[in-house]
């Protein structure tokens, strides 16, 4: 087991694990420096990869302020979506979609863990959690899982909000996570900006191979550890020894893939100056958090640290307070309750305007990277959207949803599209999981592609 | 309707002839609720029908049929909603195998998702049942079953255990992603904790820095002590204390090889031994809660190191000391008298300050408190994080403290004190110097004192702008009392605050036009009140007379008639209230302990906790110890786990 680390890697690991002088960094995930003659190959064979960002924020929106009224090229921005304002050609707006799996059971909770799996959650407060499938966009990571130095990122602003429910049943831990790597599995997000840059590029450019070598013996080690122990542990038991089997599988996967030499399949370079200039820092508020965090984003898809990811703008049921933003007065939640009362209206939306700035902000960034004839946002698809329509009446249908980019020029933008009677939201995860190469029959509740798209 | 006539009205009926009237509500009323059940479980017997027993024929039958059945579990009986309800509890097994997708198992026909969807819908959508007719089935009798037991410590746990184990912090630039919650509420809950790369990453870097700054106790080789024996007493002595348990030779072994393999690669020895002891930081051994199965299945005692994991976890929320271990090794920890020892040493110890920390917090649910509240920075520009991080000491202190110092109980409801510093004390108009350090400050009024009136809770249960006495009351029935609250029903109107022309309403009267509203008033009438009673402290918890220009109306009448007015007041009631309130406390204490939801079989470690405070003087420190000695802290559940032909595939 030992040796085969020590002899068959012809390649130390260790410059990528080790700052210079310093105790252990997490293993980097790629050099710094580029490798130029590799991504001067890679660019030669193949085009700029599709890649998938599903952005969630809470609370849903005002719908007459979002859903423009004609349909098409010609739609109107409505007040809520203005901030698009010329990106609006590189946007599709969605309307008419439905989760009919979360029009049962609690407001919240039932709606926000199945975001992105589109099945029935599991009503419990704890025993047999279950999001009644796979989430999007660990299916799309499952696809790309080896061509990235990380198959995915998973991204928030808050802690898991603790504790249940009782009244409704519910673990509050639903309302906190919408990537699920299984049904029964939530992909734990990272909220530290810093820890997120420390993840993609890790500290320095020299490390050692020994090193990297000693991770590896000691990674096998606790396999073998994990793999004698879980045979004399219960059933249930067994279940949460696998999670621990499998994450020590996906670092290890990580530290073999930062050792390849083949050449990536698309490996642009980036200045190293410019990668250390964008190092974040800590956030001083909210506003802060979430232009970090994007910014991230933007990043790890222009550096093709990973294809897909998943970003939390806040738990469900955020109560954040909004008196940042002009003419708001008070929370997220409290005033997403309007009670149909002007007031309270007008400020729910523009809570909810102040969100679809920062998307717009988003999709600016990756319009200004180019990549080749296209833009990143070309090459992208970033989801954007809440898990109910009107957060005074909590339905899951006519979800608010835009979606930024074009695929990789695949996707039709520049129009609003009503979907008519019901529509799966699923449907345009399957569309989506199309363009990013993933065939599938069907996801979650869907009867098919999304038409139109 | 009903829980609206005070008690004077009730004993008044008493006497009269309006008895019979009130007895004829009151079966009308339960008629309706059984009626109600009634129909629900005729919709999901029919849902059965209709959805189910097509799917259950198509999809488990062909194994799941007759005395030949797979795995002893015969399907063919329910043929229709009847039967199908006569065993209600066997639905659980079949939703919980079908969730994790183990069945039908790999190759056989899958359900489609839209036939997951419609067998969801169906279990969640399974009427209550009456537990109490079915006590002695051998499903009921396994109470551990389908829970999660050997789980990975917490965030909390490790951060804890690392501490206790080096004397060290967790180093910059490591941050475990936090925990959710279940069972009762509390993230030592097993089925509610996950394992994600990111987890590992973070166990993997820890301990790489911290085995490189930690002093530790690393033998030196000399003439009579071979590099090999010196390496191996190293790590048998640090394996012993991480793994909480005497390491087995084969193990050591196993250390040993990754020891070997640096030292041939040239590491000098003592960065050779550094390696295995990196290694035990990150093994399952280390990490995760391991109750591992004794060859005979069933209910079995823990082992004592087992016991002695599970104590410390509850008591410290770290790993045990070298005192708990002896006292596991010499099976000192299997006697009652043993174990109140420990448990008594363990209180006196500065590490049970976690029982404020972990369960504290946990049980008020102020966790979070940094990103849960936020008090607008425009009308409380007082309010910082470190009033904050006050206020949540001031909670962690009122709780720890109760256990440690083996104070009544009730002083959670209302105490003739309150921990402050000198920031907090000013905050709270106390007489203290400004640079005081923490400390006990006796009050000359009891509007403070107890958790209700903790600067932590008034604040994250109000509005960023304001208070709310329907989140304040609300609160008070939750977490004091244990009561539910129910969400508003889905299509209730929404709320008309509107006023007459010009004039501005207070807060109250805008609430009161919100209760007037039946269908709102039966639960507001029993939140709002309650949370008027702390309608004299601001969104930020300091003692207010008025607000927004109104005198500040703290009066507050329950449906049972109790009239009550401020916080003091409030208090008293509440402590007339306090069966309630003991009962919820110790449920929520056994649920930590526990970490897994109670059942009807823990009831009576509820009934026996409350006799044990009674004969204490309702003192707090007896709860431990009864929840340590009780049966289900002590044992649990096994069940030889079957041969996995898919683990051996790993």
């Amino acid at each position: 087991m030992n040796e085969r680390h020590l002899l068959s890697q012809p390649l130390s690991r260790r410059k990528f694990l080790r700052g210079a002088g310093v105790a252990l960094a997490l293993p980097a995930l790629q050099s710094v420096a580029p490798r130029q003659a590799r991504a001067e190959a890679a660019a030669a064979t193949s085009g700029a990869p599709v890649r998938a960002a599903f952005i969630y924020f809470p609370n849903g929106v005002w719908e007459k302020a979002w859903v423009p009224e004609k349909t098409g090229r010609d739609y109107e921005l409505t007040p809520s979506l203005e901030p698009l304002g010329e990106l609006r050609s590189d946007v599709l707006v969605l309307s008419g979609l439905d989760k009919k799996n979360s029009h049962g059971g609690d407001g919240h909770y039932a709606k926000t863990a199945n975001f992105l799996t589109g099945m029935p959650v599991a009503k419990t407060t704890g025993k047999d959690i279950s999001s009644g499938g796979i989430s999007v966009d660990q299916l799309m990571a499952q696809h790309v899982s080896g061509l990235t130095p990380l198959p995915s990122l998973e991204l928030g602003t808050e802690p898991v909000i603790s504790g249940i429910d009782s009244n409704v049943g519910y673990t509050r831990l639903y309302g906190s996570h919408i990537s699920w790597q299984s049904p029964t599995r939530p992909v734990a997000k990272e909220i530290n900006p810093r820890l997120v840059y420390q993840r993609l590029f890790g500290r320095g450019t020299h490390s050692s191979s020994a090193q990297a070598e000693s991770y590896q013996n000691l990674l096998d080690f606790v396999l073998e550890d994990a793999r004698q122990l879980r045979p004399r542990l219960g059933r249930d038991d067994q279940f949460k020894m696998d999670e621990y089997l499998d994450s020590v599988r996906a670092v290890e996967k990580r530290i073999e893939y930062a050792t390849r030499q083949e050449p990536r399949e698309w490996e642009p370079t980036l200045d190293p100056a410019e990668l250390a200039s964008r190092q974040p820092g800590i956030p001083r508020d909210f506003r802060e958090h979430i232009e970090i965090m994007m910014d991230l984003i933007v990043l790890s898809f222009q550096t093709d640290s990973t294809r897909v990811c998943s970003l939390m703008f806040a738990n469900d049921v955020s109560g954040r307070n909004f008196s940042f933003v002009d003419g708001v007065r008070g929370g997220h939640h409290e005033l997403s309750h309007h009670e149909n009362k002007e007031e309270k209206i007008d400020q729910y939306q523009r809570i909810n305007r102040w969100h679809v700035e920062q998307f717009a902000r988003l999709l600016n960034k990756l319009k200004s990277i180019q990549e080749g004839e296209s833009t990143l946002l070309d090459n992208s698809m970033i989801l954007f959207g809440s898990s109910m329509s009107d957060g005074n009446r909590h339905d899951p249908d006519n979800l608010p949803i835009l979606l930024g980019g074009r695929g990789g020029g695949t996707i039709e933008t520049g129009r609003h599209l009503a979907a008519e009677g019901q529509v799966p939201l699923c449907n345009l995860y399957v569309s989506m999981l199309d363009r990013m190469g993933v065939e599938v029959e069907a996801f979650g509740d869907s009867t098919g592609p999304l038409a139109g798209v | 309707m009903l829980t609206r006539l005070s008690p004077a009205v009730c004993c008044r009926l008493l006497l009269s002839p309006f008895l019979l009237v009130l007895l004829f509500v009151a079966a009308a009323f339960s008629a309706a609720a059984a009626e109600e059940a009634e129909q629900k479980l005729a919709a999901w017997k029919a849902m059965y029908q209709d959805k189910i027993h097509p799917i259950i024929e198509s999809r488990c039958l062909e194994c799941h049929r007759g005395e030949e059945a797979e795995g002893e579990f015969d399907l063919a009986p329910f043929v229709d909603g009847d039967s199908a309800a006569a065993q209600m509890d066997l639905w659980d097994r079949v939703a919980k195998r079908i969730r994790l997708n183990e069945m039908p198992p790999e190759g056989s026909p899958q359900l489609t998702d839209p036939q997951k969807s419609d067998f969801y819908r169906w279990i969640d959508s399974r009427p209550e049942q009456d537990l109490c007719n079915q006590l002695a089935t051998d499903e009921t009798q396994a109470w551990y079953r389908g829970h999660v037991m050997s789980r990975r410590l917490t965030r909390t746990e490790y951060t804890n255990a690392i501490r206790d184990l080096l004397s060290l912090e967790l180093p910059a630039g490591v941050e475990l992603p936090s925990d959710g919650g279940g069972g009762e509420g509390f993230d030592t809950t097993g089925d509610a904790l996950f394992t994600s790369a990111i987890h590992v990453e973070s166990y993997l870097a820890a301990a790489d820095r911290l085995i490189e700054q930690a002093a530790l106790d690393i033998a030196t080789p000399s003439e009579s002590l071979s590099e090999r024996e010196a390496a191996s007493q190293t790590l048998r002595q640090f394996a012993r204390r991480a793994w909480r348990r005497p390491p087995q030779d084969a193990e050591i072994e196993r250390l040993l090889v990754l020891f070997e393999t640096e030292r041939a690669a040239g590491a000098n020895f003592v960065a050779a031994v550094r390696q295995p002891l990196k290694a035990i930081l990150v093994s399952p051994h280390f990490l995760f809660v391991v109750e591992s199965e004794p060859e005979e299945g069933g209910v079995q005692r823990l082992t004592p190191h087992q016991l002695a994991m599970r104590l410390s976890l509850f008591i410290w929320s770290s790993i045990p000391d070298e005192a708990l271990l002896a006292a596991a090794n010499s099976e000192e920890i299997y006697t009652p008298e043993g174990l109140r020892k420990q448990v008594r040493r363990m209180l006196a110890d500065p590490r049970a300050r976690a029982l404020g920390e972990n369960f504290g917090l946990q049980w008020l649910g102020l966790s979070n408190l940094a990103t849960t509240a936020t008090p607008d920075s425009e009308l409380y520009p007082e309010f910082s994080s470190q009033l904050a991080s006050d206020m949540r000491e001031e909670a962690v202190r009122l709780v720890a403290g109760v256990f440690r110092e083996d104070r009544p109980l009730l002083e959670l409801i209302d105490a003739d004190y309150v921990h402050a510093n000198g920031t907090l004390a000013k905050h709270y108009q106390l007489d203290v110097p400004a640079d005081a350090p923490w400390q006990r400050v006796a009050l000359e009024s009891r509007r403070r004192g107890g958790v209700i009136t903790l600067g932590a809770v008034l604040t994250a249960s109000s509005y960023p702008r304001r208070t709310s006495p329907v989140l304040r009351g609300r609160w008070i029935l939750e977490e004091v009392l244990g009561s539910r609250v129910p969400p508003p029903p889905p299509g209730v109107p929404a709320l008309e605050e509107a006023h007459e022309e010009g004039k501005k309403l207070s807060l109250r009267e805008r609430l009161e036009v919100h209760r007037a509203n039946p269908e709102c008033a039966s639960c507001h009438n029993r939140m709002d009140p309650l949370g008027f009673g702390l309608e004299n402290f601001d969104a930020i918890g300091r003692w207010r007379t008025e607000d927004d220009g109104f005198p500040i109306d703290a009066a507050g009448k329950l449906p049972s008639g109790e009239a009550f007015s401020g916080p003091e007041e409030l208090k008293q009631v509440l402590l007339r209230r306090q069966d309630e309130f003991q009962r919820h406390f110790i449920r929520k204490l056994l649920g930590f302990a526990l970490g897994r939801g109670l059942n009807k079989f823990d009831d009576c470690v509820i009934t026996d906790s409350l006799e044990a405070l009674e004969a204490n003087e309702m003192r707090a420190a007896v709860l431990i110890e009864t929840i340590a000695a009780s049966y289900p802290f002590q044992h649990r559940y096994f069940k030889a786990a079957a041969a996995d032909p898919s683990a051996a595939a790993r």
